[in-house]
């Protein structure tokens, strides 16, 4: 337990760090090292196959993607918009608000939920293929036209058109 | 399950042709392919339903009938799309393609009964659209709204998401009927559940594009390319809703304490955002975008007073208003080839120069608007009735006001065509094919005949 509170301290500490962070390039940075500590949550669970789709591919991939767009757009302090105080302000309590409802709703949430106990197993990689492959057949198989969708607009996007004379 | 096969292979089978370079081919391929999956959706009207493949999906009389409506309009927008494309772009096939997903896409959302099936349906359906809103790749105000819709569309699921897993926390399943009996059995719903409701509603609202979530409607739906924008204003809306209206209708009746305030508020404020702003705009196209906010608050009122009629009259109103659309938009198309401009100043004169286009296009203001004899008038009365029926007056004579309000921006166009007098010569007439003859004729007196005999649409669910 005691390693759960630790890294659930640093996540938040470097989830804060990657907001307050005036330089983009260290917040996404703080941001790595956040999705690093939620990689340990996942193993902590025994969820081993979240942790290392989480790893492989937010950590590796997205984060890459992240710095490159971030370096191509050269991102600093004078370029960012001025946001007017109303709108922080309207932010700020909107949030707020949002964290008043999850704290009402997680209050009572006791740590030996049967749901979450019932099946610690449940994260193995054998065990989530046996779900996905049995009740969860009709959604996985759709997911690939979604592929192919993102896929198709993808190519279409990036393509170039040919120069009309 | 045949339709939806069907539409999946029909978008693979389009990409193919257009390598084959049959662009010929490419449209009476799709309308084929749309009515099979037509056929294969009535087919089921008659059987018991069940739900599917270990829960995943049901095609019940709702699904089915919502299914057919999305298909029909679809046919006729693809109609319409004949000349379109092919002065946007180059790569028709693919346009196709992405349309035929996100319909196939929107008949998941229709039929689900799983929350894996629900984000799986609007994901295919919104990843297609913000592709199609983007097609015009050089045009800046295309490009603007393809981006805003895709971090909306984004942020709107994660919503959606968080929402779904909270409910699960608390509950223990993505299976409607499940979760139903979980809400009707159980003494204490956690909390859990109640904010994992909370999130379903605000991604939901996002989706249909209602107040205070609706600030990315108006910009997107002006800069897509016009036919895009009627797909997503008729098809896309619909179906979302129907998503929308199928959660709540199943599963959160016996919670409505909890939520009515909530939506009774959205409702409201979506109903006036949306007919005061349409007010004040002086491009149709803009003046449509904001009056498809305004119609997302009349559909809510069958979510905000869930009865036994509320089906069948979100399915009324659905009917009016998305041929009334398809009308409005399809005129705009020919207008604005003609003009260049989309503003209502554009229009001055159509009904001497065009008195066919200018009488249909009447109706479809006409049947928007809600006045009798029309499809939009039975919808409204329905909507109406609905909330009458909970004797919830307040939110009722706010209805009556801003549907006041909306026969005076309705009007506007119409008053355009018949009493100012346009620039062009009575002889500068407008080339009408005869796709779009036939597909704003048959909206045209579709919307008339529902209007008459409402009893066809009224006694389907």
């Amino acid at each position: 337990m005691s390693i759960f509170y630790l890294v659930a301290f640093l996540a938040i500490i470097f989830a804060l760090m990657t907001i307050f962070t005036k330089n983009p390039v260290h917040s996404v940075l703080y941001l790595v090292v956040t999705f690093f500590t939620l990689t340990i949550h996942y193993i902590l669970l025994n969820a081993q196959f979240l942790a290392v789709v989480n790893f492989i591919v937010y950590m590796g991939a997205i984060m890459v993607l992240f710095l490159f767009v971030l370096m191509l757009l050269n991102l600093n302090e004078e370029s960012e918009p001025m946001k007017s105080n109303l709108v922080k302000i309207m932010g700020a309590v909107a949030g707020m608000c949002l964290i008043a409802t999850f704290l009402g709703a997680f209050k009572v949430i006791t740590p030996n939920n049967e749901m979450v106990v019932g099946n610690a197993e449940i994260g193995l990689v054998k065990n989530l293929g046996k779900v996905l492959f049995n009740e969860f057949l009709l959604p996985f198989e759709i997911s690939s036209i979604l592929l192919l969708t993102a896929m198709i607009g993808a190519v279409l996007l990036a393509k170039k058109d040919p120069k009309k004379v | 399950m045949g339709a939806i096969i069907t539409l999946g292979i029909l978008g693979i089978l389009l990409l193919y042709l257009g390598l084959y370079k049959a662009k010929q081919a490419l449209l009476p391929t799709t309308i084929i392919g749309l009515l099979v999956a037509l056929g294969f959706s009535l087919s089921l009207w008659t059987k018991d339903a069940t739900a599917l493949y270990h829960g995943m999906v049901i095609f019940d009389r709702y699904a089915i009938a919502f299914s057919a409506l999305l298909i029909i309009v679809t046919v006729l927008i693809l109609l319409l799309s004949k000349e379109y494309f092919r002065s946007i772009s180059d790569n028709i096939a693919e346009y196709y393609c992405l349309i035929v997903f996100s319909l196939m896409g929107a008949l998941l959302v229709a039929a689900y009964h799983n929350f894996a099936m629900l984000f799986v349906g609007i994901e295919i359906m919104s990843v297609a659209l913000y592709i199609l809103v983007g097609i015009r790749k050089s045009d800046f105000a295309s490009n603007e709204a393809a981006l805003k819709y895709f971090l909306m569309g984004a942020f709107s699921t994660g919503f959606l998401l968080f929402g779904i897993t909270l409910i699960y926390g608390a509950a223990g399943t993505f299976d409607l009927s499940g979760l139903r009996e979980y809400v009707m059995s159980s003494t204490a719903i956690s909390p859990l559940f109640y904010a994992g409701v909370l999130l379903m509603l605000c991604g939901l609202c996002f989706k249909v594009g209602a107040a205070p979530f609706h600030f990315w409607t108006p910009d997107v739906y002006d800069g897509a390319p016009i036919l895009i924008t009627t797909f997503m204003s008729t098809v896309v809306k619909v179906a979302s809703f129907v998503g929308f209206f199928r959660l709540f209708s199943m599963v959160m009746v016996p919670v409505s304490e909890f939520w009515t305030p909530v939506l009774l508020m959205i409702t409201i404020i979506t109903l006036s955002i949306g007919n005061i702003t349409a007010l004040l705009q002086v491009s149709f196209k803009r003046m449509m975008a904001y009056s498809s906010i305004s119609h997302a608050g009349y559909m809510l009122f069958a979510i905000v007073s869930i009865g036994p009629a509320s089906a069948s009259s979100i399915l009324m109103y659905a009917v009016a208003y998305c041929f009334a659309s398809v009308i409005a938009f399809g005129a705009l198309i020919l207008v604005k080839r003609k003009t260049g401009s989309e503003q209502f100043e554009s229009f001055n004169g159509l009904a001497k120069r065009e008195p066919l286009l200018a009488l249909v296009l009447t109706v479809a203001m006409l049947s928007l608007a809600g006045v009798p004899l029309t499809a939009g008038f039975i919808g409204k009365f329905m909507m109406f009735n609905n909330v009458m029926g909970n004797y919830n007056i307040m939110l009722l004579i706010i209805a009556v006001i801003n549907a006041a309000i909306a026969v005076y921006y309705y009007l506007h166009v119409v008053v355009n065509m018949y009493f100012k007098r346009g620039h062009e010569e009575p002889a500068d007439r407008i080339m009408i094919s005869n796709s779009y003859t036939i597909v704003l004729g048959i909206a045209a007196v579709l919307t008339i005949v529902f209007g008459v005999y409402p009893d066809v649409i009224i006694g389907l669910i």
